[in-house]
């Protein structure tokens, strides 16, 4: 379907940002991610939804390798990025989640102050020379996050203090800071109350100016008001990949038809 | 989808409104068959009933509205479910027109009955009701078995229904240049013609619906009109 919400068409270049092809993902014995292929676009808000165990997390850990930190994890097939393979020997993987950042879903800053849990990443990646360019850095950061005009009193107090929606803006803040390409979000609003969401949202539709977004959730309804593109996947299996405005009206598969209209869990 | 929902109150809800479009096309039809039967059989207690029983059709289309607003407010439908709604609020929008054109056939009867009959015109009539209303029935057993051939099939019979008022409206013509004292008489029952004519277009509309709900995209080919009287003339051809 065409969406006539102009502000919300999917950038004209589609130019694709990640390309997975085959993907397989083991853990142990357990075969949780099977065959996917998907194309994810550039400057784009890619939603993945399906049911809990589906596989969408998994497969969203494994767009910067953060299934590398579990032992049993096993990932096959290729996954490029800009055309690099991410899986290639050569990458390292601490410098590809600095490229491909994460928000997680509880809100997690350091026990630090607000300023240094937004200086953390441009400082070990040594994005910044002197105390100035490290300023401006984590001003720049906190703006993007919609965070800066709360905060700039209080930069030196203690990042927990923050409420639960701002901690999150501050994670995300702490994402942004290392001038990422790609945002991965694992469920970033499924904690916060719905004002808090509101302005998550918000900013989610902001940060797809400069990024591929790839956002896990629960929500259909914050898939369906975030993002552009829409990636169903069930028992392992990525069953339907299209724009969001097809998804929700006239989906071509049974099983999505039958996920979106809450008939099965 | 064969399914239920996993919360089975939506199941509730969404066969509730779709009974109340039952009960609204078994009023509707009602009402066309007793329209044209009155005006044939010169009824006009019979018309009178028919003009009091619209307010039902009317109540029953606000209450479908109703439901289809609170069942989207409640509980964001998607996918089928949403063009369930979205078909469900235009078919009723559709049959409560259709009822308010049989409502006029019946105001009409009652000014024709104090008139000289126009010969064979009731049964022509009567007729072309009869084939909207098999049409209207048709369309709904389409929308109940989710069956978008039949949908496609009533579509095409519209073409009879314009057929028909086509020769009604030349009949009406003729008439009407034979003696003028059969002009009102005429116009009252070219617009009865015209009313069930609409009527066709509007079963037509319920027909794209349906279609619509179980495929996901409106027909996209123009459907053959067999309205010509658009371009209809008095007397001799130029």
């Amino acid at each position: 379907m065409d969406d006539l919400r102009q502000h919300l068409q999917v950038a004209g270049d589609e130019e694709v940002k990640i390309s997975s092809r085959n993907v397989q993902v083991y853990y142990g014995t357990t075969h949780a991610i099977i065959d996917v292929d998907v194309d994810i676009l550039d400057k784009t808000v890619t939603a993945f939804i399906g049911p809990s165990g589906c596989g969408k997390s998994t497969f969203l850990r494994c767009l910067n390798r953060m299934n590398d930190t579990i032992d049993i994890a096993r990932v096959e097939g290729e996954i490029r990025i800009d055309g690099e393979d991410i899986y290639d020997p050569k990458i390292d993987p601490v410098q590809l989640r600095a490229k491909v950042g994460m928000v997680f879903q509880k809100p997690n800053p350091f026990p630090k102050s607000i300023y240094d849990n937004v200086a953390y990443g441009p400082k070990i990646h040594g994005l910044a020379t002197n105390k100035a360019e490290l300023d401006e850095i984590v001003e720049r950061a906190l703006r993007r996050a919609a965070l800066w005009d709360e905060v700039k009193d209080r930069l030196q107090t203690p990042g927990t203090g923050l409420s639960g929606g701002q901690q999150q803006r501050l994670c995300i803040a702490r994402a942004v800071a290392t001038e990422p390409e790609v945002l991965l979000m694992d469920e970033p609003a499924s904690a916060l109350d719905p004002i808090a969401t509101a302005q998550i949202e918000e900013l989610i539709d902001e940060l797809r100016q400069n990024y591929s977004v790839v956002i896990v959730t629960h929500s259909m309804q914050q898939a369906a008001r975030v993002s552009q593109k829409t990636a169903f996947f069930h028992l392992g299996y990525l069953v339907e990949y299209d724009d969001t405005g097809t998804i929700f009206t006239n989906p071509k598969d049974p099983r999505t038809e039958s996920y979106i209209t809450g008939r099965i869990g | 989808m064969d399914e239920d929902h996993i919360a089975s109150a939506y199941d509730r809800d969404l066969e509730a409104v779709q009974a109340m479009i039952m009960k609204m096309g078994g009023l509707v039809e009602a009402a066309i068959l007793r329209a044209a039967e009155s005006l044939e059989k010169r009824d006009e207690e019979e018309a009178e009933a028919v003009r009091r029983a619209d307010a039902a059709i009317d109540e029953l289309e606000m209450r479908v509205n109703e439901e289809c607003a609170r069942t989207i407010a409640l509980r964001q439908p998607a996918a089928g479910d949403l063009r369930t709604i979205l078909t469900v609020m235009k078919i009723a929008s559709n049959l409560e027109r259709i009822g308010d054109y049989a409502k006029n056939m019946a105001k009409r009867t009652s000014v024709l009955v104090q008139m000289q009959p126009i010969e064979g015109s009731a049964g022509s009539i009567r007729r072309m009701a009869k084939q909207v209303e098999l049409m209207l029935k048709d369309v709904l057993d389409a929308y109940i078995q989710r069956d978008p051939e039949l949908a496609e099939d009533v579509r095409q019979r519209d073409m009879d229904v314009d057929q028909m008022y086509n020769a009604l409206f030349r009949n009406f013509l003729t008439f009407m240049m034979e003696d003028p004292r059969n002009i009102t008489a005429c116009m009252h029952l070219h617009f009865i013609a015209k009313n069930i004519e609409r009527m066709g277009d509007h079963v037509t509309n319920i027909a794209e619906q349906v279609i619509y709900l179980v495929e996901g995209e409106m027909p996209v080919d123009d459907r053959p009109k067999r309205d010509r009287t658009a371009f209809e003339t008095v007397g001799p051809e130029a």
